[in-house]
């Protein structure tokens, strides 16, 4: 059966700046253009910011977050996590941590500052829970639809949001990954859904929260097989770090788009950190025995802009949709409007746009945008 | 942080601004030009290091490394201000230093980052603010080193013979030539290197002034004491002095509140060969012939790998001697002597001095 649009209505809204999306990407854009004293609507399906990531945290029982003290959504690096706890515990260790960069804020801590950040930035009083289905091009900005169905019916009563001279899309990742020869496998469960452990656990995948896993079930006292093609690579970040500053950024922009896709698919490789503390004793192999009674898969997620609706039909490379340095989509942003993209979709801008730091430096160029044009 | 080149160099300027304005200020208040020199060279060894180390060899910088590299910055700047006699004082400089630097790390570390959003991921950038900041900066340092310049103290390089007395009433240095007659120093600063002064009253008198180096001077022939300081701050070294019977051929007195050296020196005759008399010195490495070195009247100082016919530590005095050598030592009229692998003949300690070893 297919659906059709039926009529269509426009609203009377008619703000400047929009983002799609309610996630961590969404808050930290939000959080960017109130510090430019910016209104912006906000169109998502969750009114708290965290939540998705919060989820997946409680499901890999993370305790500590990768990122350093500049891992959060408010648009300024300082005063960052490190000098906040500094001041709130009275203590000076976090700074000298951070200082070494060996500082790995809680999640509670993070989570707190997320809830102050949602809050400082006016959030809740421009968020609208509205799933937005298409971005409409139209002259000096866009109309976004919403989809509604109509009741009992497969038709769908198009509803029109806007128009907005710059948009946003923060829309995070497509949805977890799951291996196809898996799929149907009763033990499988992936690791960013909320579970338990067996007594003989296959942990699929060799990042972050692979290794995360690996100390989970260990701890709760099962054997572990970490199933896996290759070997991971150690590493404190997602990426080394220069990249996430314009004097790595800057040769990255000028490679060529052959160059840039190999390089992001280095990028990609699982990474973990360094140090003792994810030493963990597991069985290795590189397929799933036969004789475990749980199936771990952290692989992440699904990769890939043709998985997001919304993007799926902007010109990619190889998966990864091509993007400005700016983080703006060329054939649709001129002098009098934007569209950008932010999160993980926004790599071709930023190879680590998947952190807060790369949303960070999406949400300070988009918020020069809207308040330059 | 990894910082672009430009960011290197825009938050270096910018943060240089402040301690510039300062050294400005402080020049003018002190009448003296190196806070000026000391801030030019700061900013110039900086940006040096910027272009032809940083920038190539660190692409990214942990926090921490400021530490060492502020050492390095440190070392070279001071050695680089001996070498181009760049007179600030030790501990002024220090401060001078450590402030500019600690000035640095808060608005590179807080106040560039809460100030500007994008400062961290521009790689340090600060677009129209560092233009602005490096013209301040050298519109500053230009202004001030070029009046520095204009009004530093002049270099006189004497040729030949000069009839003198001369005086030196004002701040300059004085280098090489022969004076007949004597030299007279009235101004602080006042340095003369390498000059042979033949004959005059006093070879070379200096009058309650300060920061004066003689350097390399040879002294002949004069009436009364070759080398004559009252109330002054006076730094002599490598010198030869000949000096008549019945004279000092070198003499430093009056001045307690003021530090003077004598070292290396050559003196030969008169009634003592080095006097210091009422004042603090230290007096180190010289040779003196035919006379002896003498620390009195409530004098202060010490006397370190000297070589002299008698050494005497008198009235009230108190002394540190140190590897010395000389035929007699003599404590008396209350003096404190403490002494160390000294080599002396015949010691004598009044009855109420005091030697501690």
């Amino acid at each position: 059966m297919r659906c059709t649009f039926g009529s269509a209505t426009l609203s009377p809204v008619s703000e400047s700046c929009a983002i799609i999306g309610s996630g961590l990407a969404a808050l930290t854009a939000k959080a960017a253009l109130a510090d430019a004293e910016i209104d912006a609507v906000v169109f998502g399906d969750q009114p708290d910011p965290a939540a998705a990531w919060r989820v997946r945290a409680a499901a890999i029982r993370q305790t500590h977050m990768r990122s350093e003290s500049d891992g959060h959504c408010r648009p300024r690096t300082f005063p960052g996590l490190a000098v906040r706890d500094t001041l709130r515990k009275r203590d000076p260790w976090p700074l000298l941590l951070s200082v070494t960069d060996r500082y790995r804020p809680s999640v509670d801590a993070f989570l707190a500052d997320v809830d102050a950040v949602r809050k400082d930035s006016a959030w809740d009083a421009s968020f609208r829970q509205a799933r937005i289905a298409e971005i409409r091009p139209i002259a000096g900005g866009f109309l976004l639809g919403q989809s509604p169905h109509v009741p009992g019916t497969c038709r769908v009563r198009a509803r029109y949001e806007g128009p907005f001279k710059h948009v946003l899309v923060a829309t995070g990742h497509p949805g977890l990954n799951l291996p196809p020869e898996l799929a149907d496998d009763p033990r499988v469960v992936h690791s960013y859904e909320p579970h338990e452990y067996g007594e003989h656990v296959a942990v699929v995948g060799a990042g972050m929260a692979a290794a995360t896993e690996w100390r989970n079930a260990s701890a709760a006292g099962a054997e572990v097989t970490s199933v896996r093609r290759r070997e991971p690579l150690r590493r404190p970040l997602n990426l080394p770090r220069h990249l996430f500053t314009k004097r790595g950024l800057a040769a990255y922009h000028r490679l060529d788009p052959w160059t840039r896709v190999s390089f992001l698919r280095e990028l990609s490789a699982p990474s973990y950190p360094p140090g003792r503390e994810w030493e963990v004793r597991v069985h290795v192999t590189q397929c799933v025995p036969d004789e475990v009674d749980q199936v771990i898969c952290a692989t992440g997620f699904v990769q890939g802009a043709q998985h997001e609706p919304l993007l799926a039909s902007l010109p990619r490379q190889d998966g990864w949709i091509e993007l400005s340095p700016g983080a703006t989509v060329p054939s649709l942003t001129d002098d009098t409007r934007t569209l950008a993209v932010s999160g993980v979709h926004a790599q071709w801008a930023f190879p680590a746009a998947d952190t807060l730091a790369g949303m960070r430096y999406v949400a300070h160029r988009f918020a020069r945008r809207c308040r330059t044009r | 942080m990894s910082y672009t080149l430009r960011g290197r160099l825009e938050s270096r300027v910018v943060a240089a601004l402040l301690p510039v304005a300062v050294a400005a200020g402080l020049a003018a208040a002190l009448s003296a030009w190196w806070p000026v020199e000391l801030a030019a060279l700061m900013l110039g060894v900086g940006v040096a290091l910027d272009l032809s180390a940083y920038h190539p060899l660190l692409r990214y910088q942990p926090g921490w490394l400021a530490l060492p590299l502020g050492a390095i910055e440190l070392a070279l700047v001071m050695g680089l201000a001996v070498a181009l006699d760049v007179r600030a004082p030790l501990g002024a400089a220090l401060i001078f230093f450590s402030s500019s630097w600690l000035w640095a790390q808060l608005l590179g570390h807080a106040a560039f980052p809460l100030l500007r959003a994008e400062y961290g991921e521009d790689g340090g950038e600060l677009p129209g603010a560092g233009d602005a900041a490096a013209a301040a900066a050298v519109i500053v340092l230009a202004l001030t080193g070029g009046v520095a310049w204009a009004t530093r103290p002049p270099v006189v390089h004497l040729h030949g013979v000069v009839q003198g007395p001369l005086l030196l009433n004002r701040e300059q240095t004085l280098v090489g030539g022969v004076v007949h007659g004597g030299i007279v120093v009235t101004a602080d600063g006042v340095t003369i290197r390498g000059t042979t002064v033949i004959g005059g009253d006093y070879g070379i008198e200096v009058r309650e002034s300060r920061r004066v180096t003689l350097e390399r001077v040879t002294i002949l022939r004069a009436r009364e004491d070759g080398i004559h300081a009252r109330r002054s701050a006076v730094t002599v070294r490598d010198c030869t002095v000949v000096a008549r019977p019945g004279t000092q051929g070198i003499d430093i007195s009056f001045a307690l509140h003021e530090h003077s050296e004598v070292s290396a020196c050559n003196v030969v005759g008169g009634r003592s060969g080095i006097e210091i008399h009422f004042t603090m010195a230290a007096v180190h490495d010289n040779v003196v012939t035919g006379s002896g070195i003498a620390l009195t009247e409530m004098s202060m100082g010490s006397l370190e790998d000297n070589t002299a016919n008698a050494i005497a530590c008198s009235d009230h005095s108190i002394c540190e001697l140190d590897g010395n050598t000389a035929p007699s030592f003599s404590t008396t009229f209350g003096s404190e002597a403490k002494i160390e692998g000294n080599t002396f003949g015949r010691t004598t300690v009044s009855a109420d001095s005091v030697i501690v070893r």
